[in-house]
């Protein structure tokens, strides 16, 4: 049953490099036919050739990305049906379930179970690998604590660590308010938790992993230390590259799938960062390490404390008042999940106290002061409208911005205009819900400034008429020297770029957007209507940085995006100061 | 003693699913090969089934679609809905989550832990 797996395995590996080598080879033939500096006669005709001929073959390779993201997709799930069924015959065999099975056939059956598991992981990785590498896995930014993160994966990797009789050791010499930084914290997670799942690997037993934070002002920077055999040092680049191993057979005695810290290499790299492997100065063993940068802010000194749950990512404290203690709880938890903190309410009196404690708290830093009030309008005791007329009574609560959410339709919110500053009608969708309340706390912070670098004056049109209700300030240049001189008027909060401009292109935008001290590190989205290779990405990071491909992602993705990632650099010092 | 309907296309996964939740449970299982079947069977008065295990993927009427013509029959709409995915793309599972099942569980799962992963996502302590 291996080989057959091992089949499946290699039928997917090889279509997937079939389809890679041809978009290599379509990227060849593109550059191939670069203008050449020729009699200018000709040169205007050509050009006009070459702009036709690019069109058909943007054409063709959006045509081909859609396929292959539908091969993949289908070969996703193709593979996993039957391994569905190996891996549950298996199992039940395995466990003696369904009666005993003789020590011989016991060990077959353990050599073919952990075998599928070892498949699936495998199947699961280069799906992983493959979804970030296309830019299908865009970043979700928020602010993060580096601490949290490797406080929760040693938590999650402790039984591991255990079975293998290896102890699991965090410090951290970092300042306080120098341990947040922005960035996709699932993303981070798994990279830790790949980085202790090798160190635990390759140490002996008896011995202990050090997982060491170091952060200053301008990066995040986190090692972990282990005791093993320690990498060659040929080797120290060639660990981060696909199936690459130190000695052979470590995957198959390790259970590892050769595509780990490739994993990690691209998640860094996509959050613009470094990831490198030291051999241990003293003594054996290797040491990992991770850098990210990150841009202080004002707000992170406010943090209530360094032991912050997985909640507080510094997104502000919600109030969350409904009657129905269902409908909280599935509140509560999806804005936990986007990064919000969250207070719960069963009626408005228990608003008005917990608001009103709230405030002298945050008054005395003991707290964080409510970033806003998810409130029902329909409520036995006090009603929501009643609610909001004692919030505005009392000045400490006077200013809390207000969402409502109700059965009431949001055209029925001029009834509480004014005391309101949004609504949202239940049922709701968790999106919706999202869009609001960000909407509302950026109201607060004020408006935001983007770039749009886009020569199409009709696709300018469309992307900024998205983002007009977001209260979002939008300039447009449509050539390389608009955005130039609009730069050099004062760093926009980030910068949206197509690629191809009359004057130039994206390329040389960030090239010189990157010698210059006051924007080198400026967020940047890139909006594409062509694949960017890896190669071209590391041309093109800013700051933070993200791509996207215009046929792959709809409008509203980027949009989202976007607000999230300005909403979190806006509130502190800006990042072009970093 | 609980009742599980397991809707999927595939016969060998309808089978080493029921003989998982069979051993390791104990429940009682009945199965149906098409979106159609199972809400037959969800439907049969005798064996109203506690939870449903149902594949996203199937010819005809998929596990989506299924879903919300259950919906529509008030005798069967409040028996609880897993629904049982190949796939991990996250926007997979935000449709799905819109769509108010009351959880996804992924292909391929471990037989030894599928009857705790129902129960965990229906709040089942028993």
């Amino acid at each position: 049953m291996t080989t057959l797996s091992w089949i499946f395995f290699g039928m997917l590996l090889l279509t997937v490099f079939l389809l890679g080598a041809q978009a290599l080879r379509l990227a060849g033939r593109a550059r191939a036919q670069q203008r050449s500096i020729g009699e200018l006669s000709e040169a205007l005709k050509r050009s006009q050739e070459y702009a036709e001929q690019q069109k058909s073959k943007l054409a063709q390779r959006s045509d081909m990305d859609v396929a292959k993201d539908e091969f993949i997709s289908t070969v996703s799930h193709e593979l996993r049906t039957p391994l569905t069924s190996i891996r549950g015959a298996l199992g039940l065999l395995s466990a003696g379930l369904l009666g005993n099975v003789d020590a011989k056939a016991q060990n077959l059956l353990r050599i073919a179970s952990s075998n599928t598991e070892r498949l699936i992981r495998l199947i699961n990785d280069i799906l992983d690998l493959e979804r970030m590498e296309s830019g299908r896995a865009p970043l979700k930014l928020r602010r993060c604590s580096i601490l949290d993160l490797a406080r929760e994966a040693i938590d999650s990797m402790t039984p591991m660590a255990d079975g293998a009789g290896v102890a699991l050791e965090l410090t951290c010499s970092a300042p306080r308010d120098s341990i947040y930084f922005d960035a996709d914290p699932d993303r981070i997670l798994q990279v830790l938790t790949n980085l202790l799942s090798n160190a635990i690997k390759f140490s002996p037993e008896d011995s202990k992993v050090f997982v060491q934070i170091e952060s200053d002002t301008n990066s995040v920077a986190l090692k972990v230390v282990d005791r093993g055999r320690g990498i060659p040092a040929d080797k120290l680049d060639a660990v981060f590259d696909r199936f690459q191993q130190v000695e052979s057979g470590d995957a198959s005695k390790k259970g590892g799938t050769g595509l780990g810290l490739a994993i990690c290499r691209s998640i860094i790299q996509q959050h613009g960062g470094a990831i490198w492997a030291q051999a241990n100065q003293s003594g054996p063993g290797a040491t990992l390490w991770m850098q990210l940068s990150r841009s202080a802010r004002a707000s992170d000194t406010n943090l209530p404390s360094l032991v912050a749950g997985p909640g507080e990512r510094g997104e502000g404290l919600i109030l969350v008042c409904d009657d129905d203690a269902g409908i909280r709880e599935v509140v509560a938890e999806q804005l936990r999940q986007h990064g919000y903190e969250i207070m719960e309410a069963g009626s408005g009196e228990e608003v008005i106290a917990i608001a009103r404690a709230q405030a002298a708290r945050a008054r005395d830093h003991s707290g964080l002061p409510i970033s806003a009030l998810l409130l029902d309008l329909y409520m036995p005791g006090l009603s929501g409208w009643e609610t909001l007329q004692r919030l505005k009574e009392t000045p400490a609560t006077a200013s809390i911005p207000v969402v409502v959410l109700s059965v009431i339709p949001a055209t029925e919110r001029t009834l509480l205009a004014g005391e309101a500053q949004g609504w949202v009608q239940k049922p709701f969708n968790e999106n919706l819900l999202l869009a609001e309340l960000g909407r509302v706390l950026r109201a607060k912070a004020g408006p935001g400034q983007i770039l749009l670098v886009e020569q199409d004056q009709s696709q300018a049109k469309v992307i900024m008429g998205s983002f007009e209700q977001a209260g979002i300030r939008m300039d447009h240049a449509a050539t390389l020297q608009q955005a130039v001189d609009r730069c050099l008027l004062g760093a926009p909060d980030l910068i949206i770029l197509d690629l191809t401009l009359p004057d130039g292109d994206g390329f040389s935008l960030v090239d010189w957007l990157r010698r210059q001290p006051a924007l080198h590190s400026l967020p940047l989205v890139v909006y594409s209507s062509r694949e960017v290779s890896e190669a071209e990405m590391q041309k093109l990071r800013l700051g933070p940085t993200q791509f996207f491909t215009k046929a792959k992602v709809r409008p509203s993705e980027v949009e989202e995006l976007v607000l999230g990632m300005v909403s979190r650099l806006r509130n502190g010092t800006p990042v072009a100061a970093a | 003693m609980r009742h599980i309907l397991i809707i999927d296309d595939e016969d060998d996964i309808r089978e080493v699913a029921a003989l998982s939740l069979e051993a390791t449970a104990g429940w009682e299982i009945v199965t149906a090969n098409s979106g159609a079947a199972g809400i037959l069977a969800a439907a049969n008065p005798t064996r109203r089934p506690h939870a449903i295990l149902m594949d996203v993927m199937m010819p005809g009427m998929d596990g989506p679609t299924t879903f919300r013509q259950m919906q529509l029959n008030p005798e069967i709409a409040g028996i609880p809905v897993l629904l049982l995915t190949a796939k991990v793309q996250g926007v997979d599972q935000r449709r799905f989550a819109d769509l108010g099942v009351a959880g996804v569980l992924f292909k391929p799962f471990d037989p030894l832990t599928l009857a705790a992963q129902i129960s965990a996502a229906l709040g089942w302590k028993d």
